[in-house]
This record gives structure tokens, sequence and C-alpha cells, in this order.
């Protein structure tokens, strides 16, 4: 199990980290020197609920979506539509396009679920096009490329200040995000999805009933994708479906969640604050040139050149290589399973009974 | 209880309950007939054999039996009740559990968690409960236990020596608890102590109420095994019965020899 195999005093750090992380993300506005500053954390904020929200799909049961931008898209102009054209209260807004974004993403799943690999990733791509097509041709309803205006939630709010209020509305819903998906990866519900991520026809000789889990984690990482969608819409208030429905944002996700490790409940996290960050910082340093992007590329190049697993993973991996007494654990075990395998062989007859099996004392130091 | 007296009831018109059946099984590849209208009957409680030259279908077979392929015709029952064309995770719900033939687990999860996939959840509310809940975790280890593996459970499968990977395997499949297990060359790419112990496992199994249904190249395995022996040519089954009268057809010689 993986919390006993973990050493105490690391399970320690552990919490320890989170907790200073945890108060980092809550003091940031405090320590933001100012406003320009302030809005690129909502807009890193804004990445790592979407980063997290895609790993329910990515993670969890490793279909790999490059399509997820439609959904982050649908969830903003759902959000936005509503309170411009229905007169809907914003937050109510934002909760019923996440809602229809559920119902929608039903349909969606059934159909691109029924291929794997390569092919789904063509499918998650094709979605976003059409959509973006369908908003920049159906400008008589979305404003087309002209954009859709949304007001905002707080009219009276100076600008700092509605910057701060989204900073932790989107910690907030970061934090449900997280809680949903630690909830799903300690579940058999969770058990079953990485199942489906290692050996899908295996999982489902094994009584998995994997089409119907891959749907429903497919339903709720696109519900989250909406929920972030309709905040950005929200806090930015101009929406164009250049942006919205952009391959671009899709990847972004897809990079954030393999940078940070997408075995790792915080991996998209600290993938989104590494890539958000160094985005913004391009940006800022580089002007409107297309420099963010080869930055970002060579990123990719360089995690999966060194550190395929993340970088969460990586540092773990240090960690425990660095710690006192612990770099022996797995390599006692391995010897073990060569000595266990050496005495196995010498000793055919012995498989007449469980009661004679009962004596690798060694083995008990393992755990 | 060995396997000869068995087969010696069996012949002597002790009642047969059948288990896994297959009537007019048909799948082809292209022009190719992997199954060609097999009609089988595997005996429920038994140790079924199926066994035949490469290229035979055997393998074909047992995917049409478990929802892996989709048959082209035929019908496949299980007890009676009519299985064909359910998806893989109904067969297993329905009591079949089955191994691969080029042993698959899931190489990135613990050992006790290839194991803990296994459990089936009846209900919401487990389905959403933990997954290393202390009674599923007792469970897996005795399974893990029973095949040899307790003291490599916090190991990543992929850590795992072939033989070791089978038995892991076999555990899963045990987890789901079904009556009825399939086995695809279990002997396959094992040393021979190995193939003494899985024999033993399913020797064991058997008297505990497993039914058996293994495709084995094995002959020695195959004969001291198993009570009911299939032999399988060309898609179809050519001869079947006891392993000593099976041994002894002319037909198998011929199916085995290519004469």
């Amino acid at each position: 199990m993986r919390s006993a195999s973990d050493p105490a005093s690391l399970r320690a750090a552990r919490w320890g980290l989170l907790a200073v992380a945890a108060a980092l993300v809550f003091t940031f506005p405090v320590l933001a020197p100012n406003a320009y500053i302030l809005s690129a954390g909502v807009v890193v904020a804004n990445y790592a609920v979407l980063a997290t929200s895609w790993n329910f799909m990515g993670g969890f049961t490793g279909y790999i979506s490059l399509g997820h931008a439609a959904y982050f898209g649908l969830g903003a102009y759902g959000t936005g539509l509503l309170v411009t054209k229905a007169d809907v209260p914003s937050f109510l807004a934002l909760v019923l396009s996440g809602a229809i974004v559920a119902v929608l993403a039903v349909p969606i799943g059934i159909a691109a679920l029924r291929v794997r690999g390569a092919s789904f990733v063509i499918v998650s791509i094709a979605l976003v096009l059409i959509l973006l097509l369908v908003f920049q041709s159906w400008s008589s309803f979305t404003g087309g490329s002209n954009g859709l205006n949304v007001p905002r939630p707080f009219p009276d709010l100076l600008r700092p200040e509605h910057h701060l209020v989204f900073y932790y509305l989107f910690a907030g819903l970061l934090c449900l995000a997280l809680l949903t998906w630690w909830a799903v990866d300690r579940s058999r519900f969770g058990m079953g999805l990485k199942a489906i991520r290692e050996d899908e026809d295996k999982a489902q000789s094994l009584g998995v009933p994997t089409f119907l889990y891959k749907l429903v984690a497919f339903v709720v990482s696109a519900t989250f994708t909406a929920l972030g969608g309709g905040l950005y819409a929200l806090w930015f208030g101009d929406l164009d479906p250049i942006f919205q429905f952009s391959i671009l944002v899709g990847s972004y996700m897809v990079l954030m969640a393999l940078l940070g490790g997408i075995r790792n409940l915080f991996g998209p996290l600290v993938g989104a604050v590494i890539v958000g960050s160094a985005l913004e910082y391009f940006k800022l340093e580089f002007g409107d040139t297309q420099f963010h992007l080869v930055a970002a590329g060579l990123l990719l190049a360089l995690v999966v050149l060194f550190m395929p697993d993340g970088v969460l993973p990586f540092i773990g991996d240090q960690l425990r290589r660095l710690g006192p007494g612990q770099s022996s654990i797995r390599e006692v075990s391995a010897g073990e399973l060569l000595e266990q395998n050496a005495s196995r062989g010498d000793l055919p007859g012995q498989g007449d009974g469980v009661e004679g099996r009962a004596a690798p004392a060694p083995s008990e130091v393992t755990r | 209880m060995s396997a000869g007296q068995l087969s010696a009831e069996a012949v002597a018109g002790r009642a047969v309950e059948p288990g896994l059946q297959a009537t007019g099984l048909t799948k082809s590849y292209g022009g190719v007939c992997a199954v060609n209208d097999a009609s089988v009957t595997f005996h429920h409680g038994r140790v079924n054999a199926l066994i035949g030259p490469n290229g035979s279908g055997k393998t074909t077979f047992f995917n049409c039996a478990t929802g892996m392929i989709r048959p082209d015709s035929g019908q496949v029952t299980y007890r009676g009740r009519d299985i064909t064309r359910w998806a893989p995770h109904r067969v297993a719900a329905a009591g079949i559990g089955r191994s691969f033939q080029l042993c698959r687990v899931f190489p990135r999860m613990t050992v006790l968690e290839n194991v803990l996939v296994a459990a089936r959840a009846r209900s919401l509310r487990t389905l959403l409960g933990g997954a290393y809940d202390r009674e599923l975790v007792d469970r897996a280890r005795g399974w893990l236990a029973r095949v040899g593996l307790d003291h490599v459970e916090a190991l990543e499968a992929r850590n795992l020596s072939y033989g070791q990977q089978k038995l892991l395997e076999l555990a899963g499949v045990l987890m789901a608890d079904p009556e009825t297990i399939l086995l695809d060359e279990p002997a396959g790419g094992v040393n021979p102590a190995l193939i003494g112990r899985i024999g033993t496992l399913v020797r064991e199994l058997n008297a505990e109420g497993k039914t058996f249904l293994i495709v084995e190249h094995n002959m020695e395995m195959v004969m001291s095994l198993s009570d009911h022996v299939v032999v399988f040519d060309r898609g179809r089954p050519i001869a079947e019965g006891p392993p000593w009268s099976v041994q002894a057809d002319p037909r198998v010689l011929e199916a085995y020899l290519g004469v």
C-alpha cells in the first residue's frame, strides 16, 4: 500500500509542505506587489483549475484529450450568454452552464470514447475546431469575432479588488476540484479508472464496466473545465471564440498536467504554476511575439527527456534517495525477491499447502 | 481426489452438469476461419482442458466465450444462460474469470493494487467507498498469500518476474470470486517448479468448488490435471473425453503430428 510504504518522516514532510503551499496560495494576494501581478495570479489559478479538471480524464484513465478547450469555451460562453441574453444572475449562470456542459458531455463522451489512443486525441481536437467555427460564424447569437461582453458580477469593485475576489473564487474552485480528485483517487471507482489507464481490456475482463467508468470520468472532467471557463468569463468579461476554443489552451492543460505529473493529486497544480508563470513572464518580457510558444515547447521537451513522470514524482524520487536509510527499502525487497525466486526454484515440491509457505520471515522487514 | 478417479466416475455415468457451452460458434478473420462451427460443452465443477496444435482456434474460442471478441455466429451459454456477445465485464459478473495468454498485469500499479482492482463493487456506495478498506485489503492479502506473493505486495507489478506476474494475474482473477476460471496457457514460459505450483493451486481450488477451463500446450500438465479434455483442430473439436482416452485417439495424433 502506498501510504504504508512511505516512511513516516516523508509523510510528515509532505504535510508540512502542503501547509506551507496552502498558506502561500492564500496569502499571495497580500504579497502581490501590484494589480498586474495579482491578475497574473488569477490567470495561473485559472490554469490550475483547468489542468486539474483535465487530469480527471488524462490522469486517471490515460485518455489524452487535446480538446478540453471545448468545455472551457462552452462553460465561458454558456455563462456569458445566460447573463447577457437571459438576464440570469452571474453565479447562477455559472452553475447552470456547468450543468449544461455536463449534460452535453454525455453524448460527446459516448461518441468520443469509442476510440482509444491517437484516434481519441484527433476526435477531441475535431470538436474544438467545430465549436470554434460555429461560435465564429453564428455571430448574431455569440457575437462572433467581435466578442461577447459579459457584465461584471460586482460592478462596484475597483480593478484590484475585482482581481482579489476572483483569485479566491478560483482558489475555492481549485480546492473543490482537488478534493474531488482526491476522493476519486482513493475510491474503488478510481482504482477501476487507473486499471483502465494501465490495461483497458484486462480491467474489463476483471469486471470493471470500463465504458461507464470512462464516461463518468469524462463528464466530471468536462464539468470542472466548464466551471473554470465560466468563472473566467465572469472575471475577464470579454470572450472571443479564437481564444475560448483554441487548441493552444487545450494543449496548455496537457502540458501543465504532464509537467507536474498526472498520477499526482497536485501535479497539474504545480505544472500550472510553472507553465503559467513562465508564460506570463515571457509575454511580459518579449511582448506580443510568439516566443512564449517556443519556450513552452522547450519546456515540454525537457520534461519528456528528463522527467517523463513529471516534476513531482521526480522530486519525490530525489527526496527518497537523499533520505537517511530510506534508499534501502526498495533494494532490500528486490534482493529478497531474487532470493525467494531462487529458493522457490530449488524446492519444486513446496506447493503442498499454504502453511508450508508461512515461513518467509525476512519479508516482514519490508512492511 | 485424483484426476483419474473423477474421470472414471464420469465414464461410469455420473451426471455431468454443463458449464460453459458453445453451439455452432464461428469466427473468421478475412478468409481464415479461426473457429469453425464449434460446438463444445465443458463440465461444471471439473477441470476441463482445451488442447490442440498452434492456430487451431483455442484462444479465439476463449475470447469469443468471454466477450473479448464478437463471434460471427453461434451461441455461448453459461449454466443455461445465454451470454453470447455479452461485454467482458458482464461475463465476469456472471462468474467467469480469465487470464491472458501473454500474461497481463497492471504494470504501474502495486502488486496489492493489482488484486484490489478485481474487488467487485455491488452498489454506488461501495463504488465510492475506499479502495483500501480493511476488509478488502485483508481479502487481497489472503489471495496473495495463497499464490505466494504476499512478500512483494508493495512492489509495482512491472518489477516482478514473468512467472510471478502469472501468479499475480491468477490472484487478481480469484479476487473477483468467479466460479469458473479460464486460464490461457498457464504453464507457458514458466519454469517447471512454478508449473508444479500452479498445478497444485488449480487442484486445490477445484476441490474448493471452482471450475477450470485450461488452454495448454504442456501435455504433462494437461494429462495430470484435467478431468475432461477437448481437442481442437482447425477451429473445431475433433475429440473429447478423459485424458487417457484422448491421448490414444488416432485423430488427435494425426492433428498433432500432421500425418
